[in-house]
């Protein structure tokens, strides 16, 4: 297949599979908590809608970064959707992917001016403790097998079996890693409703509905690499069945539990990284 | 037509002919990842400024003011 035909479609599918996955995820959190919650495509009609919408720029926004930095956290994740379900390529890259993330979230909300935006800035600093047990994840995926290449991971499990039942704890801390990211999840405390929509309060519009795309395709990313990486080669239809109980099981632990204070949020994924490291080491050495 | 209209369109033109020269081309990889991860982007950012609606010139003043900033 042409390689950029292969791409924009793998975006498209990424985008279309996310925002569905999002609906859905607050379909049942909606049905947990008694409600009758919105339809699963409300996500992609958000999009939409915020996508004609006008968008106004602030006084204080400091121009052109403040659209820029929109951009830059599509390009991210179109970059780990080349990275991934096209090249199958390197796993460190997804890390990097996952720090400029952080680091976007970070001036996306310093671009604006607005306190809101600042609150989230500085949360978004807080939040990079996520990416502790995912240094920890990739680490014990090189001891375990030997490569941090996703095509030679996958080659692995169709020999060994999946690494989810040979490297638990990796999977349990990389599954923290795609709660952190979730909308409403105990650790989501760049975007809390204290601080109104954090780093997206003065990006309204259509850079709203741009946002909400590279959100959508985040989502989809972040459960391939679960899925490719600790289960191992996927059908098509394997795949959407399990991002599809990822989002449920993300959907059920948001639902139940508040968002953290900044600070708790922190330790606990901390608490969690050290507990899955060690215990991974330890079960290496078994 | 505004000056963001106007760049929106160039910019648009331009991510837009970059992607179809890598469909009917097939360039060298490393061409295609890089207009890939310009084009695509900026392409439907800019489509998104073409087609977003747009207020009254008197109503736009009342929008650029100042967010709180009380502290």
């Amino acid at each position: 297949m042409n390689l950029m035909l292969n791409i924009l479609l793998n975006v498209i599918i990424a985008f279309l599979i996310g925002t569905i996955l999002i609906g859905l995820q607050r379909k049942i959190m909606a049905r947990i908590q008694g409600r009758p919650g919105p339809p699963i495509i409300q996500h992609l009609l958000h999009t939409l809608k915020f996508f004609i919408k006008e968008s106004a720029f602030p006084k204080t926004a400091a121009m052109p970064f403040y659209v820029a930095i929109t951009a830059m956290l599509f390009v991210i994740w179109v970059a780990a959707v080349i990275d991934g379900p096209v090249t199958e390529g390197s796993l460190l890259l997804i890390f990097a992917i996952y720090t400029i993330q952080k680091i976007g979230e970070h001036n996306a909300g310093s671009s604006s001016g607005s306190p809101y935006g600042k609150m989230s800035c500085v949360r978004a600093v807080y939040s990079a403790a996520a990416e502790v047990p995912l240094f920890a994840v990739l680490i014990i995926i090189y001891l375990k097998a030997g490569t941090m290449n996703i095509s030679s991971i996958i080659n692995y499990q169709s020999i060994h079996g999946p690494l989810l039942f040979t490297i638990p704890l990796a999977a349990i801390m990389f599954f923290v890693l795609i709660l952190s990211k979730s909308q409403y999840s105990p650790f989501a405390i760049t975007k809390g409703k204290d601080i109104v929509s954090g780093y997206e309060t003065e990006h309204f519009g259509l850079l709203r509905g741009y946002l909400m795309i590279s959100e959508s395709i985040a989502w989809y990313m972040l459960l391939w690499v679960f899925l490719t990486v600790f289960i191992g080669p996927l059908s098509l239809p394997a795949y959407l069945i399990g991002m599809v109980v990822l989002s449920t099981i993300v959907a059920f632990i948001n639902a139940v539990t508040p968002i953290l204070n900044p600070n708790h949020s922190v330790m606990m994924q901390v608490s969690l990284a050290f507990i899955g490291i060690a215990g991974s080491i330890v079960l290496l050495m078994i | 037509m505004d000056k963001l209209k106007i760049i929106s369109w160039v910019l648009f033109i331009v991510s837009v002919g970059s992607i179809l020269y890598a469909l009917i081309f097939n360039p060298a990889s490393w061409i295609v990842y890089a207009i890939a991860l310009v084009a695509i982007p900026v392409s439907v950012l800019s489509f998104g400024f073409i087609g977003m609606a747009k207020g009254n010139k008197e109503e736009e003043e009342g929008k650029r003011r100042e967010p709180f900033i009380g502290y």
